[in-house]
């Protein structure tokens, strides 16, 4: 036996360390509010880098957008003077600025529909593997944020906090396959749970018999407790019925666009 | 240590452009995996032991900045390392072909072993629908970033001393007493 044992040691200890780790993983599952030491300590780390580099994409941005514009200017008006750059370039930051005004703006109307306090917070970072969707945002612990708080845009439901770190989060996007929200049809009040299927969602355990069309809105339905009611979800995009089966399977186009999230509303209180 | 800080480093500056400059070119199926790319190198040129505890760290790292739970990534990457370890005590691991083949087996090998677990304890079923019809950009994505790093590496190891080609990775490890 000893002798077995020393043979396979290796190989022995390979599989008590994956096991290990397994049950670790198993046991985190379990405990998906909380975050941990070593993952508030890699957040916490990582984010004065992500909101610098953010800062040095936006700078870098500039700069391009001025220099391709200059460029321009130079082909078509060569002898413009110094001045006329100069006022022409703070156009163009006035421009930036007057369309992020205009998304803050939406923010805050959304925030007068929500009727709810929310904080904003800019999107610093995404999931670094290919399979889940979650982003990082700029506010965490210190300004009040913590694990299950709803995310949300001016366009609809974005996700849930899942890991706060003191000046950084984690949200879970809607879209990320581990994400369930209880959701309506609003036309019909058709009730049913949205899943997130990367770049679509599906509306699971719909009846059969639903009357669920192409165009329908989803909304949150606020069973669950994380997201308040009437908050849009999506369009349903296709809705099939099979041969057999109890549900429908309807895909969903998320309202929100995930490819351009930029800045986004935390809910952190209660209603108003 | 020195070395282990620096793959350290390197890992988390890899985890920072998966996060932050990744993005603004690639969308989500199109992104190289990095650190599994620096996991397969590591399992083919660094002592056992600093490469375990290197790799138990970058699967944290990653867990941080991906999914929900700690612990996945830990797991996939050690498995990863286990097998790119077995493999190459068989295989000329000096031919950047079957260097190229690995990192194609690493990746399958990553997106199986993810499947699984969050098919079997996290019951995310419909992560396979996400992670299939990727797969197979998936793969050329991260061949594409290993044959880059590995262009790279060619030309920049002969700088600081090293034989040229990729001898080294296994025969001048540490492990080998070089």
């Amino acid at each position: 036996m000893r002798e077995l044992l020393s043979r396979y040691r290796y190989f022995l200890l390979a599989v008590v360390l994956l096991l290990s780790i397994l049950l670790l993983y198993s046991y985190n599952l379990r405990q998906k509010s909380a975050t941990t030491f070593f993952e508030r300590a890699v957040l916490t780390l990582a984010a004065p880098f992500q909101t610098s580099f953010d800062h040095a994409v936006d700078a870098v941005n500039a700069v391009w957008q001025h220099y391709l514009w200059l460029v321009e200017t130079k082909q078509r008006n060569i002898q413009l003077e110094k001045e006329n750059r100069r006022l022409r370039s703070q156009l163009q930051q006035v421009a930036e600025v007057r369309l992020q005004n205009g998304r803050l703006r939406e923010l805050l109307a959304f925030v007068d529909v929500l009727d709810r306090p929310a904080l904003p917070a800019q999107v610093i970072g995404e999931d670094a593997g290919n399979w889940a969707r979650t982003v990082t945002i700029d506010k965490g612990t210190r300004a009040g944020l913590r694990a299950g708080l709803p995310v949300v845009a001016a366009e609809g439901v974005v996700g849930r906090i899942i890991k706060s770190a003191p000046y950084s989060s984690r949200v879970l996007l809607v879209t990320d396959a581990s994400s369930a929200v209880a959701a309506l049809v609003q036309r019909t009040r058709t009730r049913g749970v949205v899943r997130g299927r990367g770049a679509e969602l599906s509306l699971d355990y719909a009846s059969r018999d639903a009357d669920i069309q192409k165009g329908d809105l989803l909304v949150s339905s606020g069973m669950g407790g994380v997201f308040p009611k009437g908050l849009t979800l999506g369009h349903v995009v296709a809705a099939e019925r099979d041969q057999f089966g109890l549900f429908q399977q309807v895909r969903v186009l998320p309202a929100a666009d995930f490819t351009h999230l930029e800045e986004v509303l935390v809910i952190v209180g209660e209603d108003r | 240590m020195r070395g282990f800080v620096f793959y350290l480093a390197i890992g988390l500056l890899a985890a920072l452009a998966q996060t932050s400059f990744l993005p603004l070119f690639f969308p989500p199926g199109l992104r190289p995996d990095l650190l599994l790319v620096l996991v397969i190198y590591l399992g083919l040129s660094e002592h056992m032991l600093r490469a375990v505890l290197l790799v138990l760290l970058l699967g944290g790292i990653q867990d941080s900045f991906s999914g929900t739970s700690l612990g996945l990534y830990i797991f996939v990457y050690l498995a990863v390392l286990l097998q790119v370890r077995l493999l190459s005590e068989h295989l000329n691991v000096e031919s950047p072909p079957l260097l190229l083949l690995l990192i194609a087996g690493g990746t399958l090998v990553q997106d199986l072993l993810l499947a699984f677990c969050l098919t079997i304890f996290a019951d995310v079923g419909s992560v396979v629908h996400i992670l299939l019809p990727s797969f197979p950009l998936h793969v050329f994505v991260n061949l594409v970033a290993a044959a880059i790093g590995l262009f790279f590496i060619l030309r920049i190891r002969p700088l600081f001393g090293f034989r040229s080609g990729l001898a080294g990775l296994m025969y001048q490890s540490k492990r080998h007493g070089s």
